[in-house]
């Protein structure tokens, strides 16, 4: 315990069912493995919150999808909205579309976020601008959970641009992406569809890295690192 | 939700009062949802129970593949998954060859027989593009055969079961205008209900007739003690029984029957029974099986139910007593068509009906013109050339004709096409009254040139083979489907063998008739889609005639002449290339089944133009046809193309 643990807010009370749940999610994997892209499972996650500000803003929906065996599985879904008790009106009720009735019905935060780290199991995450959803999740962990999020993540807008060098879309969010691949998607700003969609920009990548001889985690994620240190040194 | 940019552009399509009524809707999982939605606008997804459609979805796994990146092959062994293109394109290669044999564009479906047959596919199946199917494992698509009866009557026929669509769709067209639905395919053994009424050879004439009084029927066949039909006493034959005057009524009604009846197995269709009503001029037809009589279908059974008097029409022709009538008369024939296409009958069935009828209106005319400008008293044949030939005329139809007879030289050949000449033009005129155009190039009996002896057509023939400019090639190819409508058809038959031979000794000119049916390129093109031509302000649109069935027409009549087969008809030109192992089973069979559909398509066209007072065309607008129809078309006109390719192979071309 911190010396400090007194200065927050106290954790809401998890009862002991969800104490129980809480100490049987299983562990986070340190770092990605050497399995090909096919055994690995993956979880794509998109979240909707109520803003973009990283501290003040709150976990509103969880989408997710997972990839195993290569393919999307259908009859592996999550998709819950959140009870939040004093969420204002704000302007991205018109993104996300969740307005205060469906928020209000909405699930209690903490089983919700019990259910989806049970349904995420010990595989690594993908999401789109990863570090957003990486936060959010966390910090929604932490205060409905008392849980540490350590799970590795992957960022599909990094990817992206990484295999798909002839793209030359710069910069670009989901929507370029979805476009320039030709995308289905069901409905744009619902968690779900757009962890679909992510996921689908996943299938064509994983492709597309097999292609190019890249064909574990490991590897996907070390080739990242490389891409990512070359962006970031300065250019002569 | 993160861009600022997603933001603006979400706020601007997105109302707030459609953003609040969204919200609430959590019961069924969006994505399931959606991919729901997306299923619902294709056969047979749009026919199925929601409950039976979200197993199916909640089941599936969604897989990507890249261009080229191979999705089933025939060395995977038996299929294990049924899979349903989401997105892209999916082609089939056989494994002999690079060539492509099919295409799966969204929304579509495969491996449907490998999947039900237990078996591996026979074709590679690659994504052409990149590709996203749907994947459903193979114990889930045999719950949702069990479960949902649309789903399993589409999978059970496959793409017959698209064809058997587009059938049902054109009969519910044509029934909006009819009322009654009825079909010329249902089996005799169906259709013959009644016990039928029979006697022994030795029963006497008044038994019998007591017999059919009272069993109320117009017709009693006469049988052995196994049962096998001997003859058959009708309501007519009792008429000549009392014009002769024969009073003594018990006589055996062995005397007095009609022997050896036709018949035909209960397994025959009433289009089977109909036609040979027609061609023979009688009105019951013995159903026998393993020798035994099992029924008798009547004109009354066949008629009285679905209203087409092809018979009466026949007949009507064949008696017509004047070429007056004959014009009158002709104009039922369009009625008929369009009761017989709303009666579920095939395009090969209505083009076979119309030649028929055709036929018998060419022979009245002849004899009609026979008996006002007095017989010549030389026997002559008269021929038919081109659709005609190949009985494949629709309604919309040329007159192609020429005369046939036999002289000893030069000078008798032209003392005979003297006297001939004069009668083959009023025959000509006499036609044109009952609808059959004048020909534009004057291929007609009337013209000197095509009013020849046998001597003289055969050496016409043969200049055409040895000779093979453009010129001498289209007209073979409308010569060359010859056939006899009226008079002797021996000579006609000779003209024919030499023909073969001929053909099939000279690789030159085959080779240049493959070249003439390249000419007619199908018009799809290397993607998917339509290749049109455009006139001026007109629509775009393709010619199903010339761009549509000519390819096959063309390809059928080079290989049956190169292969020795007699056969005109382009359907059965193609069998009998199958049964010669020429072309492949599996190829024919589609071949007969696109051309078949091209054909239905063209005279669907032709029923709506005149029904709405428009001149026959064969052009039509892709985007005119529904859906299925386009598809099917699209892959119709890539038979063709085939067809040509193999042609291209097999000649080197």
């Amino acid at each position: 315990m911190s010396l400090f643990s007194w200065l927050r807010p106290s954790r809401p009370g998890l009862d002991e069912h969800q104490q129980a749940r809480l100490q049987q999610l299983p562990a986070a994997p340190a770092v990605l493995g050497e399995t090909t892209l096919r055994d690995q499972r993956w979880v794509v996650l998109d979240l909707e919150t109520s803003g973009l500000n990283l501290n003040r803003d709150q976990v509103l929906s969880i989408g997710a999808v997972v990839i195993e065996d290569g393919a999307v599985d259908f009859s592996q879904q999550f998709e819950r909205t959140l009870q939040r008790a004093q969420t204002k009106l704000s302007p991205s009720v018109l993104i996300h579309g969740l307005g205060p009735s469906a928020i209000a019905a909405g699930c209690d935060p903490a089983e919700a976020l019990l259910d989806f780290m049970a349904f995420v199991g010990d595989s690594p995450l993908l999401a789109f601008h990863a570090p957003f959803d990486q936060h959010m999740l966390g910090r929604a962990l932490k205060d409905s959970l008392g849980y540490r999020l350590a799970h590795p993540f992957l960022d599909v807008a990094d990817l992206a641009p990484l295999l798909c060098p002839q793209a030359h879309i710069r910069e670009a969010g989901l929507d370029d992406w979805i476009a320039h691949f030709n995308l289905q998607v069901g409905e744009r700003h619902h968690a779900s569809a757009d962890a679909l969609a992510t996921a689908e920009l996943m299938l064509i990548l994983f492709s597309r890295a097999r292609q190019q001889g890249l064909d574990s985690p490991a590897a996907l994620q070390q080739r990242l690192n490389q891409w990512k240190r070359r962006k970031q040194a300065p250019s002569f | 939700m993160r861009h600022d940019n997603d933001k603006k552009t979400a706020v601007m399509v997105m109302s707030k009062a459609d953003a609040f009524t969204q919200a609430g809707k959590t019961a069924v999982l969006q994505n399931i949802h959606g991919t729901l939605q997306f299923l619902q606008r294709f056969p047979p997804f749009n026919q199925m129970e929601n409950a039976h459609l979200a197993f199916l979805v909640e089941q599936c796994q969604l897989r990507f593949y890249g261009p080229g990146e191979s999705i089933l092959k025939p060395s995977a062994g038996p299929v294990e998954h049924f899979y349903i293109v989401k997105q892209g394109r999916v082609v089939g290669e056989r494994p002999d060859s690079a060539e492509t044999t099919f295409e799966i564009t969204t929304g579509e479906c495969f491996p449907l027989a490998a999947l039900l047959g237990e078996r591996a596919t026979r074709t590679e199946h690659k994504a052409a593009e990149d590709t996203f199917c749907l994947q459903l494992n193979k114990p889930a698509f045999i719950k949702l055969f069990a479960l949902s009866g649309p789903f399993r009557d589409f999978s059970l026929r496959g793409v017959s079961s698209l064809l058997d669509q587009v059938n049902q769709q054109v009969q519910q067209k044509a029934v909006e205008n009819l009322g009654t639905q009825y079909s010329l395919n249902t089996r005799l053994g169906e259709l013959a209900m009644r016990h039928p009424v029979t006697c022994s050879p030795l029963t006497p004439l008044r038994e019998a007739v007591t017999l059919m009084h009272e069993q109320q029927v117009g017709s009693i066949v006469v049988v052995d003690e196994h049962k096998t039909p001997l003859g058959i006493f009708t309501l007519r034959d009792l008429r000549h029984v009392v014009a002769d005057g024969i009073s003594d009524f018990t006589q055996a009604i062995e005397r007095h029957m009609t022997q050896a009846p036709f018949f035909l197995s209960p397994d025959h269709s009433a289009f089977d029974a109909a036609i040979a009503m027609t061609e023979r001029h009688i009105a019951h037809v013995c159903l026998v099986k393993d020798r035994r009589l099992c029924g008798v279908v009547s004109e009354r059974d066949l008629f009285s139910l679905q209203r087409v008097d092809l018979v009466h029409l026949a007949r009507t022709i064949r008696n017509a007593p004047r070429v007056e009538n004959l014009v009158a008369i002709r104009g039922e024939i369009g009625q008929l068509v369009e009761r017989m296409l709303a009666h579920g009958a095939s395009s090969t069935q209505i083009t076979q009906i119309i030649t028929l009828l055709n036929d018998h209106t060419v022979c009245r005319v002849i004899e009609l013109t026979l008996a006002e400008k007095g017989d010549p008293g030389v026997p002559f044949s008269w021929l038919c050339f081109g659709s005609e030939g190949r009985r494949e005329q629709t309604l919309h139809t040329d007159q192609d004709n020429g005369i046939l007879f036999d002289a000893r030289d030069a000078a008798h050949a032209a003392e005979i096409r003297g006297l001939l000449l004069p009668l083959a033009q009023q025959i000509n005129q006499s036609l044109a009254l009952c609808g059959f155009t004048l020909c534009k190039g004057n291929i007609m009996a009337g013209n000197p040139e095509l009013c020849l002896s046998r001597a003289e057509w055969a050496r016409r023939f043969a200049a055409f083979i040895r000779e093979a400019t453009p010129e001498n090639l289209l007209k073979s190819s409308i010569y060359f489907d010859l056939r006899v409508v009226w008079g002797d058809e021996q000579g006609c038959e000779q003209l024919r063998q030499g023909l073969l031979e001929q053909v099939a000794d000279n690789r030159l000119f085959q080779r240049m008739m493959a070249e003439n049916a390249l000419r007619q390129r199908p018009p799809v093109g290397r993607f998917r889609d339509f290749v049109l031509t455009r006139k001026g302000a007109d629509k775009a649109t393709l010619d199903l005639k010339v761009q549509g069935l000519t390819p096959f027409v063309d390809g059928a009549r080079l290989l049956a002449l190169a292969n020795g087969i007699a056969a005109n008809n382009t359907l059965e030109r193609l069998q009998q290339l199958v049964d010669k192992e020429v072309i492949e089973r599996l190829d024919g069979a589609a071949y007969e089944e696109a051309y078949h559909f091209i054909q239905q398509t063209r005279m669907q066209q032709h029923q709506l133009q005149t029904r709405e007072n428009q001149p026959y065309s064969n052009r039509v607008d892709p985007d005119s046809l529904n859906h299925l129809d386009r598809r099917i078309l699209r892959e119709s006109l890539r038979q063709a193309q085939r067809l040509q390719s193999s042609l291209a192979l097999r000649y080197q071309l």
